[in-house]
């Protein structure tokens, strides 16, 4: 997609499929604009998104509430592919309830009073929630910096972002193999969350998927 | 000749044949000389006279008519002089209405007399000074409203204390704190016909005025000055003149008037002329809404005076500001000026006024709805999401209006990169994206809640006959037309049961569809591919009917509602514009920075709105393909800035979508 000696990065109208954001990588030090990070996680995990290591590593000198936030937009965004495909096969009829194993029924807190919402409901309001909090203007002003007390708001969006792995890796096991061989969602929130301990070890109810996912595997076409 | 046979069968009757045309008149009278009768004679004399006398009267007539109408042209233009007399007096009035206010508040707020010039009578009173019967009309005026304030229970006393209250800010003594509410009070009944904004704006002004007005001791009023006042009034006259005097109104300010001769205050003149009209304004903008709100605000405002100054103060100035910028508003030329005026949604400017922030990614696209104050927005976050302009968020949020969204659309598998709306009332959009499948979608109510449970009817049939990325719809009476990567546009019924009508394919175009508008009616379909092609294809036989090229790859194609024009829009920075008809470039100009992305064309075909990687909006005239307004709105990922925009069918809205995730609603 190079053109002459100016890089541009663009998806253009009338580019195919498979040209979709295929530019050379961009060095985060060249990044000067206010989505750097974004940009960077994105460009990171279209290189090869089994590669959590590199998706991430911290770049130094960046702010970590700002990191922690980008890469938390970046799974609520992803997650949205896993509910479209949830919502053919999780009905209300099926999934009365939002539950991974039989342990815990989880309510949804979109609601006033918290609420026993079907499992497929209870997806879509914790991912509209989540894209209300995380796009807030008054949690959320800036994407450069982020305030401690508005970092303290992403655990919880966490925690409930969780459960819709785990319902998906109980219930719909099928759907969540095929995403999670794409994307390496579940396995880099995994890594995610424990790296900067954001989920407590005990919540962490899958058992560990590295065994399940081919690591070095052609990737497909997985975009952003 | 006929003369014989003319007298002959007339027989004695002369007076018609003295009728006979003049250059018949010498042989008239040699042949008739002999038939002269006395009665023949008298009989003509009788007939001229009478002839004469009908004549005089109708002169007379209409010398009385032309009298009349003098008479009342005079009596019009003198009309006329007392209503401009009136007026003047009117803006004086109001004039002094406010140094009487501002020198109350300046000792309301510091606790001294505000000082003062002397008492005597404004020199230039006379040009404006009524004469005797005006004076007469006056008093009239006065008992009248003297009348009034009796019904409504405002006693001679409490006109007296008025008085009072006038001697004492002139100077004369000091009062106690307890009278001086009252004072106020009656005032405010008074100021009434101010009404609440009016009021406002001067307690704004004071604000700004109360520094001069310590330090500067008058010099009493100063001529030339008022000469000044008086231009900047005079012309505001035709303004005035359109107003209706409202008889109450001017009753209150002639019984102020006796007030005002009397006193004085030494203030900048400028800003006093331009007080006043400002004033004015307020009061014809207030006078529309009735007058409700002077009276509540005298309800109101004994409170508030017994509070101290500055308290008082911090509550109205947000209030005035308000009002202040209000004000700018309407007072502000036109920027452009629509041919029809009459089309309320084209302002001069255009203002940000809702940023939709809730997609996690680049928006591609943005469609409004066909006459709701809402729209759609497509992102590459795979959704898509439904936002009500009128359900704003409740106050929990500080800064402005932020929308959330109404619902998220979820079932493209990958970015969303096209967006159209359905015709009205089909409550009904179609979305595109690089998963090269079409979906057609039920907008849920407008008044839906974000939280309700899943419906999957929201979702409509799905087109799958593309196999690549689209990256553009259009639909028009129910048909959809898309345009692909994969080198072809198709025609779509997408409700039917064999949705796809046709497709549009060019081997001999080396590029692939970048933008396709229907044209002519929805009898064609231009189709602009990213090598600069731009086709038109007939929709019944597919066929190419024109064809044109340009250098630059194309990004959008908007045909123009109602001319045969095309419009495109290139990476070159380019705006093109092309008759549909010849195929000639109409026009060509540089209309940004960078690649232009995104285009618009006002439902009336008056105005094109244009969005670029440069990340500003620009807005056009299409008649002089001039910039009238340019907006700078989003920021950029990677090298993309805007990515589209849109104008409301309808309503006063536009909208821009970025690669910043963000959309925004001007208006």
């Amino acid at each position: 997609m190079a053109d002459g000696t100016q890089i541009l990065r663009r998806n253009r109208p009338g580019s195919k499929a498979k040209d979709f954001c295929r530019w050379p990588d961009q060095p985060f030090e060249e990044m000067d604009n206010t989505l750097a990070v974004q940009q960077l996680i994105q460009q990171t995990i279209r290189r090869d998104p089994s590669n959590l290591e590199a998706i991430l590593k911290m770049p130094e000198a960046q702010e970590e509430g700002v990191w922690k936030y980008e890469h938390l937009r970046q799974f609520c965004m992803e997650l949205n592919g896993l509910t479209v495909r949830l919502q053919s096969e999780c009905k209300p009829n099926t999934c009365t309830q939002m539950t991974a194993t039989e342990q815990w029924i989880f309510l949804c807190a979109a609601h006033k009073t918290p609420k026993e919402c079907p499992a497929i409901d209870y997806t879509r309001h914790t991912l509209d929630g989540a894209a209300c909090l995380l796009n807030s203007n008054k949690y959320f002003p800036s994407r450069v910096s982020i305030r401690d007390s508005s970092v303290g708001k992403l655990g919880s969006v966490c925690r409930r972002v969780y459960r819709i792995f785990s319902h998906a890796y109980f219930h719909h096991r099928a759907i969540f193999d095929a995403f999670e061989k794409e994307t390496h969602l579940c396995k880099r929130f995994t890594y995610f969350v424990t790296k900067y301990s954001i989920i407590s070890k005990e919540i962490l109810i899958l058992p560990k998927l590295d065994d399940e996912v081919p690591i070095n595997q052609p990737v497909g076409e997985s975009e952003a | 000749m006929d003369d014989s046979s003319v007298s002959h069968h007339n027989g004695g009757q002369v007076g018609s044949e003295i009728g006979v045309s003049v250059n018949n008149k010498q042989n008239e009278e040699s042949s008739q000389s002999v038939q002269y009768s006395i009665p023949g004679i008298l009989h003509f004399i009788q007939h001229e006279w009478a002839r004469f006398e009908l004549e005089r009267s109708q002169w007379e007539v209409d010398r009385a008519e032309f009298e009349a109408r003098i008479a009342f042209l005079q009596g019009e233009r003198k009309g006329q002089e007392n209503l401009k007399n009136d007026l003047v007096r009117r803006i004086k009035m109001l004039e002094y209405a406010l140094k009487q206010e501002r020198g109350k508040f300046h000792k309301l707020k510091y606790g001294v007399e505000l000082q003062q010039g002397d008492m005597r009578p404004p020199p230039e009173e006379p040009p404006v000074e009524p004469d005797p019967a005006e004076r007469a009309q006056w008093k009239q005026g006065r008992q009248l409203i003297k009348q009034y304030l009796q019904e409504i229970g405002y006693t001679d006393t409490i006109l007296d204390i008025r008085s009072n209250r006038v001697r004492t800010l002139l100077g004369v003594n000091n009062e106690e704190q307890s009278e001086e509410s009252n004072y106020r009070n009656c005032d405010k009944h008074h100021y009434s016909t101010n009404t609440a904004l009016g009021r406002k704006m001067m307690m704004y002004d004071y604000g700004g005025k109360d520094q001069q007005c310590k330090g500067a001791v008058s010099g009493g009023y100063n001529e030339e000055g008022l000469s000044v006042q008086e231009n900047a009034v005079f012309a505001n006259f035709e303004f005035l003149a359109n107003q209706e005097m409202d008889m109450d109104e001017i009753e209150d300010i002639d019984a102020k008037q006796a007030h005002h001769t009397q006193m004085k205050q030494g203030e900048e003149v400028d800003h006093e002329a331009e007080e006043v009209l400002n004033e004015l304004n307020l009061l014809t903008e207030t006078e529309a809404d009735g007058g409700g709100q002077g009276d509540e605000y005298v309800v109101k405002f004994p409170s508030g005076s017994s509070t101290s100054g500055p308290a008082g103060e911090a509550d109205e100035k947000p209030l005035a500001l308000g009002e202040l910028a209000q004000l700018t508003v309407s007072n502000e030329p036109e920027a452009y000026d629509v041919a029809g005026a009459s089309k309320e949604s084209f302002r001069k400017t255009w203002n940000p006024k809702y940023t939709l922030r809730s997609h996690f990614d680049g928006v591609r696209a943005v469609a409004f709805h066909p006459n709701e104050a809402a729209l759609v927005t497509a992102s590459e976050d795979h959704t898509l999401k439904l936002w009500n302009l009128q359900r704003t968020v409740p106050a929990k949020k500080s800064a402005g209006l932020d929308v959330e969204p109404l619902y998220t659309f979820r079932a493209h598998s990958g970015p969303v990169l096209c967006l159209a709306m359905g015709a009205p009332r089909s409550e009904e959009c179609f979305s595109a994206g690089k998963d090269g499948t079409i979906r057609v979608w039920n907008l849920p109510s407008a008044t839906a809640d974000p939280y309700d449970p899943y419906d999957a009817a929201v979702q409509g049939p799905v087109l799958r006959d593309h196999t690549d990325a689209i990256w553009s719809l259009a639909s028009s009476h129910g048909r959809l037309l898309s345009a692909s990567a994969d080198g072809t546009a198709r025609l779509w019924s997408p409700r039917a049961p064999r949705p796809l009508l046709a497709t549009l394919r060019d081997d001999t175009t080396a590029g692939d569809p970048a933008a396709a508008d229907f044209a002519d009616a929805a009898t064609r379909a231009a189709v602009a591919y990213n090598d600069g092609t731009l086709l038109l294809y007939d929709l019944e036989t597919a066929q190419v009917v024109l064809r044109v090229s340009c250098s630059s790859p194309t990004t959008r194609v908007r045909s123009h509602p109602t001319l045969p024009v095309l419009v495109t829009a290139h990476e070159d920075r380019h705006i093109r514009f092309w008759d549909a008809v010849s195929g000639r470039c109409a026009h060509a100009m540089v209309a940004h920075l960078d690649a232009v992305t995104g285009l618009a064309l006002d439902p009336n075909g008056l105005f094109l709105l244009s969005g670029s990687h440069d990340c500003s909006v620009r807005l056009w005239n299409l008649d002089t393909k001039t910039c009238v307004q340019e907006i700078t709105a989003h920021r950029k990922k990677f090298d993309e800035g805007i990515l589209d925009v849109a104008f409301h069918p309808v309503r006063p809205y536009i909208a821009s979508a970025g690669a910043d995730g963000l959309a925004k609603v001007f208006v």
